[in-house]
């Protein structure tokens, strides 16, 4: 406690600093990821990932120093080859681009550890923390590393901001991009130069394994949330500077610890939080809404039986016993007691001596459905000329869906029949 | 049977286009008149929408060029405006009407700069031609496939082109907006405007139509539709398949011949 005290105080200038590195960079991989996920790139993001990884050991090879302006340049040159390769390998041969992805992640990712490995045993006192790249360490964010990371992750937000349009075009429609003229190559280009060098930031605070998560993950989950491109990019670069800042906490308060995996486990978190609870799109939310229309289902056809059973004697308000309505109409009983209670509730049903009887408003809503069902088996059979034996099925369930102005146009278009295709009277 | 257009909007010359190596284009040649309402007619896999796509430098072309207005592509491309088949896109994208309309006028807007005021006013005129006012802020995957058509036809029609290519514009439409686009369509020819449509039902055609394009996989006829909707060009277009073409093809494609020798 009083470690996360300490911490969000914000008075060690220390922790601020490796708080905005580990914002900024994961907000600006989450902005960059935005659309990366939009143009269905999410595995070119994990190939690009893994294949800075010998680019970096190459760099430190060369130079000797953990320079971060020669690591990035190392890592971005084995970054974008690997990409090359892929879409040689893609255009060229009849490997798909699955495969191709596959192949050279495993291949650059394996060259890389092999290095990784000789560079630990060479005794070279500058190497400790380079295994840091595996897995990430957002403590070790400062000082020139902070501020050249911190330049990068804010070319990158700024580039996204000034092609925004040009983006979204390429991400929506290719072929009509380039119809329209629009330098759609260097766009493209554009995108996976971008695509590079948010991983190869991000690395520093989640890790090469684990980069691809933070590319795509905050897409997925700020996709539940908005229909907007503008909305989801913020709303994933929110999600994404959250997860970072977790992710700098863990790292302040055990620095043993590797950021990268705490980091990805938030913001997984938050996303399967947005799987399930999102308005709409979420699982939560679809499920009332389904258990909405069900209940809708079941209530309109209880209203349709009672109704039926009180046409034949003409005793519409006539009180009945739940086992008579079962005996009309064949509903499990469980659910049968629960929609009477509802529309006793909701002031459709009045219930007296063990007897459930149609209020004014529970009879007009019996019989309307009652009408829908007719009005489109008379519809079936006049206008699509299906027998009258086999409307009826298909009226059980466009009866529940027809709104009122669709009502209108059939009883306009029917002209206000008398009786449906078995004889029966159409009630108004 | 081919009839030439004076002052043509544009003209194939000798155009051959091949997909993976095989050709499915061979030797298009003809002009198209200006201020006509023209269609592509021909069967599944003639070529028809590769043909519309190799005018607009979306495929590379084997041999020939594409001339438009007597000048190459590039430099009259802001007077041509494309649209591209409504199943090449996923609707899921999570954008609005207004903003699919809006991309109408990025090619005038150039890099950099946002849609102005202005331009959001002619995107509204231009659903408001298509029908389709009302769904301004609506997002794009809750529309019917007639009101997504609609809405790609208000993208063109914000170009302010004057050459319109378009892709199965009436497929999977209903008859509203089937009578709609042909209205716009007509309306657009009145003006001098001229459009190009590829188009699959022949009924349909007869009465669309004052331009035809026979297509298969070569092109059989280009005419005034009462020279060339004839009993005999659409038997050679429908019936009679070249089979002996399509097995070249196949063989072109197998041992991967450039369609046309360097040297």
């Amino acid at each position: 406690m009083e470690q996360l005290l300490e911490f969000f105080s914000f008075s060690d200038p220390n922790v601020v600093a490796v708080v905005i590195g580990s914002v900024l960079l994961t907000a600006s991989s989450a902005v960059v990821g935005t659309f990366t996920f939009l143009r269905k790139k999410a595995l070119v993001g994990d190939a690009v990932a893994h294949s800075v990884l010998p680019g970096i050991c190459l760099a430190f090879i060369l130079s000797g120093t953990k320079n971060p302006f020669l690591l990035i340049i190392g890592a971005f040159i084995t970054g974008w080859l690997s990409l090359v390769i892929i879409d040689a390998i893609t255009t060229r041969s009849k490997i798909k681009e699955d495969t191709a992805i596959a192949l050279i992640l495993s291949v650059f990712f394996g060259v890389g550890i092999l290095m990784l490995t000789h560079i630990q045993h060479s005794g070279n006192a500058a190497q400790t923390g380079l295994d840091s790249f595996l897995f990430g360490k957002a403590a070790a964010l400062v000082g020139s590393d902070l501020v050249t990371f911190g330049i990068v992750a804010v070319v990158l937000i700024v580039t996204v901001g000034l092609f925004f349009k040009e983006l979204k075009l390429i991400s929506f429609d290719m072929s009509y991009a380039k119809a329209l003229g629009i330098p759609v190559r260097a766009i493209d280009l554009l995108l996976t130069t971008l695509t590079v060098l948010a991983v190869v930031t991000g690395i520093q605070a989640v890790g090469v394994i684990l980069m691809a998560a933070m590319l795509i993950t905050p897409a997925a989950a700020a996709r539940f949330w908005t229909n907007d491109v503008k909305r989801m990019t913020l709303i994933a670069a929110t999600m994404g500077a959250l997860s970072g800042l977790a992710g700098a906490y863990v790292s302040y308060v055990a620095p043993a610890m590797p950021t990268g995996p705490w980091i990805v486990m938030i913001i997984s978190a938050v996303a399967l939080l947005s799987f399930f609870l999102a308005p709409r799109r979420g699982i939560l939310s679809r499920a009332v809404s389904q258990r909405a229309l069900q209940h809708q289902i079941m209530d309109e056809n209880l209203l349709k039986a009672l109704f039926h059973l009180g046409e034949k004697d003409e005793t519409p308000y006539k009180g009945r016993t739940a086992e008579e309505i079962i005996k009309r109409r064949h509903f499990p009983r469980k659910r049968l007691m629960a929609s009477l209670w509802r529309l006793k509730r909701e002031g459709f049903l009045s219930k007296e001596n063990g007897l459930w009887a149609f209020t004014e408003a529970g009879k007009l809503k019996g019989q309307r459905v009652v009408k829908l069902h007719r009005l489109w088996e008379l519809y079936l059979s006049q206008y699509m000329k299906i027998a009258p034996d086999h409307v009826h099925e298909d009226a059980e369930t466009i009866e529940h869906i027809i709104t009122p102005e669709i009502e209108v146009e059939l009883e306009r278009m029917l002209e206000y029949p008398e009786v449906d295709p078995h004889e029966e009277r159409i009630p108004y | 049977m081919r009839v030439e257009a004076k002052a043509p909007a544009v003209e194939f010359h000798d155009l051959t286009v091949s997909y993976h190596k095989k050709p499915v284009l061979w030797n298009i040649d003809m002009t198209l008149p200006k201020g006509a309402l023209i269609g592509i007619i021909g069967p599944n896999g003639a070529g028809k929408s590769t043909l519309i796509k190799a005018a607009m430098g979306l495929l590379p072309l084997g041999s020939g060029f594409v001339r438009m207005f007597d000048e190459d592509l590039d430099t009259v491309r802001h007077r041509v405006s494309y649209v591209p088949q409504r199943e090449s896109v996923d609707w899921d994208f999570p954008t609005s009407v207004l903003d699919v309309v809006l991309m109408g006028r990025y090619a005038k807007l150039g890099l950099l700069s946002r849609p102005r005021k202005a331009d959001k006013e002619m995107a509204m005129n231009c659903l408001r031609k298509v029908g389709m006012e009302g769904f301004v802020n609506r997002q794009i995957s809750q529309l019917s496939g007639g009101q997504q058509q609609r809405v790609f036809l208000a993208r063109a029609l914000a170009q302010e082109a004057e050459l319109y290519f378009m892709d199965e514009p009436f497929a999977g439409v209903d008859a509203a907006t089937e009578a709609a686009i042909l209205g716009i369509m007509q309306e657009m020819t009145n003006q001098g405007k001229t459009v190009v449509v590829v188009h699959h039902d022949l009924q349909s055609a007869a009465e669309f139509f004052d331009w035809i394009v026979l297509l298969n996989m070569r092109l059989v006829a280009s005419g005034p539709i009462d020279k060339v909707f004839t009993n005999e060009l659409l038997q050679e277009t429908y019936g009679g398949k070249l089979t002996v073409l399509a097995e070249v093809g196949e063989l072109v494609r197998k041992r991967q011949i450039p369609s046309r020798e360097k040297y």
